[in-house]
């Protein structure tokens, strides 16, 4: 008997002095933690459908289109930051030189308050930004993310599907559209 | 007679040694459309070693063909993985873009997990995501 309560004893000491190790990991890399989405589904999500967008013929011909992002509606069984999947869109496009983007509707009440602020009398005349001066957006970019969602007993299959459209604002044609679809399965034991 | 005989035997020889190269009519310093610069490739194999990288675990997956072309300003790349065992394979890959001068064109790429079923091929590919990338490298890795 106490032998036993000694043993316990000693586990907990142990299991108390055990220490947390926190290590930096590489943020690129296959991350399997769960089968909810994360992070390399964003970031697949992101690139396939940037690079898809180079190559549609709006985008490949034209001298830098103006592009405004409106909502990726979240048609899943979960919690998923749109925003974060068209935040990173918009930096690979942004960034490769090719679209320009407009100013969005989240970002809208900002820009104004931004404006309205440098005509308020504050700033000399010449540097102070004039309204009227915005330029409108081209195109507009929507989508929804929809997920399938299969359970039994000791396995969990998940379908992601990413659609996006690239809309032309004056005469409302569809100008590119495309899909990423994933799917993870989690089995137990 | 012999050397009437001789010139056309030479002219024949030329043409079919000019036919027999697998690159075809390519420019110089590019091979199946793949930027090489100076490095020699004379067979799909070549080309392969030229431009696939394994890093972490090895993955016994290799491309049995890459191709390239041109579209506008960017490099389209088709790369044809293999299966060849009686297993499903998971591996993952991603490619590195380098500019004219050698230089890192962009951020390194995130690893796209891909499962391959036994026998199989699967073709994966991409677009340079900008134009300052001339050449590529397709880094595979396992994820088993």
């Amino acid at each position: 008997m106490k032998a036993a309560i000694l043993m316990v004893v000693a586990v907990v000491v142990v299991a108390g002095c055990a220490k947390d190790t926190t290590r930096y990991g590489d943020a690129r890399s296959v991350e399997t933690m769960t089968n909810q989405f994360g992070s390399t589904d964003l970031q697949m999500m992101a690139e396939s459908m940037a690079r898809s967008m180079l190559q549609a013929p709006i985008i490949a011909s034209s001298n830098l289109p103006v592009v405004t992002v409106q909502e990726v509606r979240n048609k899943t069984s979960e919690y998923i930051d749109t925003r974060a999947i068209t935040d990173s869109i918009r930096s690979e496009l942004q960034k490769g030189g090719r679209v320009r983007f407009a100013v969005d509707q989240a970002g809208m009440n900002p820009q104004v308050e931004e404006l309205k602020r440098q005509q308020g009398g504050l700033y000399a005349k010449d540097t102070a930004a004039e309204m009227g001066q915005m330029v409108g957006a081209q195109y507009r970019l929507e989508g929804n993310i929809i997920s399938i969602v299969k359970q039994v007993k000791d396995a969990k299959d998940v379908y992601y599907k990413l659609n996006l459209q690239l809309w032309n604002i004056r005469n409302g044609l569809l100008e590119w559209s495309d899909e990423k679809e994933i799917r993870k399965t989690t089995t137990r034991g | 007679m012999t050397r009437q005989l001789l010139l056309p035997a030479v002219v024949c020889a030329a043409l079919a040694a000019g036919c027999s190269t697998k690159k075809g009519f390519e420019k110089p310093g590019y091979a199946f459309g793949c930027p090489i610069g100076e490095t020699k490739v004379s067979s799909m194999d070549d080309l392969v070693r030229a431009k696939v990288v394994a890093e972490g675990r090895r993955t016994t997956i290799q491309p049995t063909e890459l191709r390239c072309s041109q579209t506008g300003e960017l490099l389209r790349i088709d790369a044809n993985l293999n299966n060849d065992s009686k297993t499903v394979k998971r591996i993952a890959y991603k490619f590195r873009w380098i500019d004219r001068e050698g230089m890192r064109a962009w951020d390194e790429e995130s690893w796209k997990p891909l499962m391959l079923h036994e026998n199989s091929n699967l073709v994966i590919n991409t677009i340079s995501p900008t134009s300052k990338a001339a050449d590529f490298r397709l880094i595979l890795r396992s994820e088993e």
